[in-house]
Order: structure tokens, then sequence, then C-alpha cells
């Protein structure tokens, strides 16, 4: 009995460490989704990109794996600088593909998005190779404390920093847009992009904005969970992408509380659904219970239920 | 072979494909191979899921193919006669290594996880099979997703039904070092045994960043180190490309075997694909740097493949067992 409650706080951490990202990730789909009404699936590759950024930093300041700075300075800078290039290529990405098709049907807008995906995973693909990159981090962390064992549970303190960096930026995320006037502009966008323009708002801004933070927030989500499962490759955009896009219409799509939610729901029922079923079943099981969600609550979990407009 | 002249005084040129171990991919380098006229054999295909894939396209074409790693014995029981290999098969492979779990590990208790593509899966099966012949009958069978980077879901449930040995079959050696990590994370007690993909220093010791010290993990070739023949081979590429992972010196030697008969299917002056292949079927004792005599039977298998297994010992794989299936 003792057995069984280990295993389970045990799939509880699995899970909201997993679901922590998943949810990053689903805020800019939903973010974008919201105000343009279109689904960004090039998403998935500013994380892959936030994973390599972190990378490269790690790379340049460490010799023979040991890092030359103080480890703290050296895990803010992975992050920042992974959050500030995937955001900047948000950008690049929307003004290049999004911008000129903006009055073009939705359908434009989704297929440019599927192939900013391939161009920047083939990108990488060529300069820097299939080969997966390995993140030396054990010397980051002092022997004592990289794993505590309490009771029958494991957690290191690698999962614990990533925990409380996900919930911090959705924190701060929530902060940013319910108390700033931004945060006011893109809800305002988000519920009517015109409306929102007669009243002044440059919406083009409002855009832009949505795209930096979702970009960053999807580049932080890269480099957090590269820290702690320490490989990156080319292609981990592509499965991240899809669970965060699953994530954010869990949750219901437009909606960034519902995000969050959606996000954490997913990684909870992933690693609770290998407890009792054969592993390979997880995903099988996760979509059962979206498929459920959305039979009987359309909206998804926090979705707003959309009225007609006559 | 180059530094003699080239082929009966022809250069030979080398080209790489890049099939990232995927079907799909691997099909694409096949057709760029096949097309290719002045291509006359190739080393690989290098996993049993790529393989299955691409064969089909060789063989049409009649083009050579030397595996290295492709391990699943329905390869070669589908009647290519193009197809030849110089490691041993799956069911070799399972059945020693349930022999080394009981044997070597003294288990009682085993988990097998396992990738879900050809190669993985098969020796799963094999080695279940062997394992219960064994008497070994408390197994934990679960499977892991290739290049997903968290395993720590599916290690907790293998963490609570207490095993002594987890079997960690995986194609590659990047995600057995996230699973040692994440084992050893979790506080797992079990003995780790990757399988011939994790024996790499690089991407799985040192990857793993010490949590693979006192694993075992086991390989189609014996170590490449304490074979005399191998030594220039070993000294000169290590000097150019820095240290050889385990699939480094079979790819050598298939390499060396493939040139050899081209090399005599071109004496008469003319060479074609279908000549290459009956050559490379009379290879008989060729003796390389692997440490054996390379012959293969009419179905294009390696004859008395055996098992090799080895354990992390600081930086290094240390030799400890050879089976040949008794």
């Amino acid at each position: 009995m003792e057995d069984i409650f280990a295993q389970l706080s045990q799939q509880a951490i699995n899970g909201i460490t997993i679901g922590g990202v998943y949810a990053l990730i689903a805020i800019g789909y939903t973010m974008v989704y919201g105000v343009l009404s279109m689904l960004n699936f090039a998403h998935g590759e500013l994380y892959m990109i936030g994973g390599f950024t972190g990378w490269w930093v790690l790379q340049l300041f460490s010799i023979n794996h040991v890092p030359v700075m103080n480890a703290a300075l050296l895990i803010s800078l992975m992050i920042l600088l992974s959050m500030a290039v995937s955001a900047l290529l948000g950008l690049v990405i929307e003004r290049i593909a999004y911008r000129p098709l903006r009055k073009a049907p939705r359908m434009n807008l989704l297929l440019s998005s599927l192939g900013v995906s391939i161009f920047i995973q083939n990108f990488i693909l060529y300069f820097q190779g299939a080969k997966v990159k390995v993140f030396h981090v054990s010397q980051l962390i002092p022997q004592g404390i990289r794993v505590f064992h309490v009771g029958g549970v494991s957690i290191s303190f690698m999962r614990i920093f990533v925990i409380v960096t996900c919930f911090l930026l959705m924190v701060c995320l929530t902060l940013i847009i319910k108390k700033t006037n931004i945060g006011k502009a893109i809800r305002a966008t988000a519920q009517d992009i015109e409306a929102a323009a007669f009243m002044g708002i440059d919406t083009d801004k409002v855009i832009v904005t949505v795209f930096l933070i979702g970009s960053a927030l999807g580049g932080a989500a890269g480099v957090l969970v590269s820290l702690l499962f320490t490989q990156v490759d080319y292609y981990v955009g592509f499965q991240a992408g899809l669970k965060g896009f699953t994530a954010a219409v869990l949750g219901g799509i437009g909606s960034i509380p519902g995000a969050m939610a959606g996000g954490l729901m997913l990684g909870l029922c992933e690693a609770m659904a290998v407890t009792f079923f054969p592993s390979a079943y997880k995903d099988v099981v996760a979509f059962l219970i979206l498929i459920a969600v959305l039979i009987f609550r359309p909206q998804g979990l926090l979705g707003e239920k959309l009225r007609e407009k006559v | 072979m180059e530094c003699q002249g080239g082929i009966q005084g022809v250069k030979i040129e080398h080209i790489m494909g890049d099939d990232a171990l995927d079907p799909a991919q691997g099909i694409n380098v096949a057709r760029k191979f096949v097309s290719d006229e002045l291509m006359y054999g190739v080393v690989g295909p290098p996993v049993s899921h790529v393989a299955q894939a691409s064969l089909k396209i060789y063989g049409k074409n009649n083009l050579a193919c030397i595996t290295t790693a492709a391990s699943k014995p329905e390869l070669t029981e589908s009647g290519y006669k193009h197809f030849f290999r110089v490691n041993a098969r799956n069911d070799a492979h399972g059945l020693n290594c349930a022999l080394f779990i009981k044997r070597y590990l003294k288990a009682h208790k085993v988990a097998v996880l396992n990738e879900k593509v050809a190669y993985c899966q098969n020796l799963a099966t094999q080695t279940i099979k062997n394992l219960k012949e064994l008497g070994i009958s408390d197994i934990l069978n679960d499977t892991i997703v290739a290049g997903s980077k968290d395993y720590s879901a599916v290690l907790t449930k293998v963490k609570a039904y207490k095993p002594d040995v987890i079997f960690f079959i995986a194609t590659a050696a990047p995600d057995q070092a996230i699973g040692v990590r994440q084992a050893k994370e979790l506080g797992i007690e079990a003995i780790f045994f990757g399988t011939e993909g994790a024996r790499d220093k690089t991407d799985f010791i040192e990857a793993s960043e010490g949590a693979a010290e006192g694993a075992y993990v086991y390989h189609f070739s014996p170590d490449i180190y304490s074979i005399q023949e191998a030594d220039a081979y070993v000294k000169n590429y290590e000097a150019k490309y820095g240290t050889l992972s385990g699939f480094g010196p079979p790819a050598y030697e298939a390499m060396n075997i493939l040139l050899t008969a081209i090399d005599l299917a071109a004496k008469d002056g003319k060479i074609d694909r279908e000549e290459v292949i009956s050559q490379l079927s009379a290879i008989k004792n060729y003796k390389g740097i692997l440490g054996f005599p390379v012959s293969f039977d009419e179905k294009g298998d390696l004859m008395g493949g055996a098992t090799y297994f080895f354990k992390v010992n600081g930086q290094n794989f240390d030799q400890v067992a050879v089976l040949t299936g008794e």
C-alpha cells in the first residue's frame, strides 16, 4: 500500500514537471490563436531553438564540461539567452511568414507555419547535424544536493528548479496580462481585433508582443527540458509542439489559464497512465481524455463558448 | 585498398548517406544509391527497421549490402541474395543475453524495456522467451519511446517492481544514457544492462556523467583494443577522428570485405553488380580486424557469431564475458 502511494507521488512529480513544460509551450499556441485565430505550427521549433541556444551557451562557457563561471549565473544566462533568441526568431517568423498573409484565408497562414517549421528543422539539421547534443550539467550542481530522497520518492535539484521556474514564468505572464496596459491591449485584441483597433489600440504592436512573449516562453521550455533531460536534437520540436498544441486545445484554445491547466493535466494524465497501463498506451490515454473533454466541453476546460455572431 | 592504388587501378570514391535511423530517410538513401551506376556496394543499412524498409530497393537493383548491426533474424530469412551481415542475429543475442542475465548477473526478477522498433521489439521477445526457458518468470515487459528524452514515468513503474536487472533495449546510445541517468536519479538499485548501441564512450559513458558506472552492455563485436590485428586501424582512426564507437570496427571490416569482393569481381577487367554479390557470398574465412574469421552462410548470415559482454569501468568498457549460446 505504501508502495503504490510512493509510486503515485513519484508519478505526480514526473507529471507536474513535464506538464509545466507543456503548459509553457501551450501558452504560445493559445496566445497566437487568441489574436490571429491561427495555429502556429512553427512554435515547436522555437522550443527546439531554445534548447540549442542553451547548449551553445553552455558549450561557450565550459571547458572540458566544467563551467568557467558561477553555476547560477550560467543557468540564468542560458535561460535568458534562449528566451531572447527564440523571441527574436518568433518576431522574424511573424514579419516574414505571417504578416504578408494577414488578410489571406487562415489556411494559407497554417501552411506557411508548417513551411517555416520544416525550414527551421532542416536548417538546424544541416548546420548542426542529426547527432544529439549532450548537456553536461552535473558540474552545475554541487554533489550533496543533486538528488533528494524522501520516503520512497526521489526528486532531483534540477527537477525542482524546472518546476519552480515554469511556475514563476506563468505567474509573471498572468500578472502582465492582468495588470499592465499591454496586457489589457492583448485581451482586447483577442476579444475583437477590429473593435480594439477602433479604440485606438495598435493591433500590429499587440500581435508582435504576443509573438514575442509566446516565443520567449517556448524557448524557456526548450532550455528547461534540456537542462533536466540533458539532451537536445533537431527533431525535439515536433513532439513538443504536438503536446503543447494538445494541451492548448485541452485547456480551451485562446485561453491562457486554460493552456496552463491543460498542460498540467496532460502531463499528469500521461504519467499516471503509465502506472496502470503499458507505457506504450500513455499517449492513447492522454488523447482519450482529450476527446472525452471535447465531447462534454467542446470549448475546452477553461475556454469561452463562442457565440455565433448574427 | 586505396593505398594499394584503388580497385584494379581505379580510384574508389566513398559516398555517405544519412538515414537518421528513420526508415523513410533510409528509402531515400537507397533510391539515391541504386540510381548511381558507379555504385557497386553499400555498407549498411545500419539497423533493422531501416533495413526492413530499404532492402527490397537494393535487392531489385542487385546492389550488395553488408550491414554492421541490423540483427533482426527475418532480414536474412526473406530470400535476399544481396544482403550480408558481419554481426550475429537477435535470436543468438537473445539467448546469450538471457544466459548472461541468469548466470553472470544472477537475477531472479528482470525488467525488460524496449523501444518499439524492429530490432528492439524482436530482441525483447527473444530474450524474454529464453529467460522463461531458463526458469526466470518474474519479468516486467514494457516499452519506451525513442527520442522522447523522458523515461522517468516508465522507470518509476520499474522502481516499484524492484527488479534485479533492467534490460534497457534501445537503438541509440544517447537514449540509453538518459535511461541510466534517470534510473539513478530515481534511486533504482537494479543493475542497468544496455544493448549494443550503448557501447559508445562519448554518447553513453560521458553523456551519462557517471551514472553509467558499473552498468553492463552487450555487443556483437569483441573489445577492439585487445585485438592485435586491429592495432594499426585503431591508432590511425583515433589519431584522426577521436574515440572509436562500437560500430566503427565492424563497419571497417564490412567495408574491407566489400572492397575485396569488388576487387575480385573487377579482376577480369569488367564488373557488374551481380558479380559483386556472387563474390561476396564466396567470401570464406576473411581475417580482418574483428578477431574472428568472417564467412557467410547461404542466407548471408555470419557463421558462428558470438555475443560479447562489457562492464563500464571509469571511462572504459571492460570485456567480462563471451557467450556463444551454451
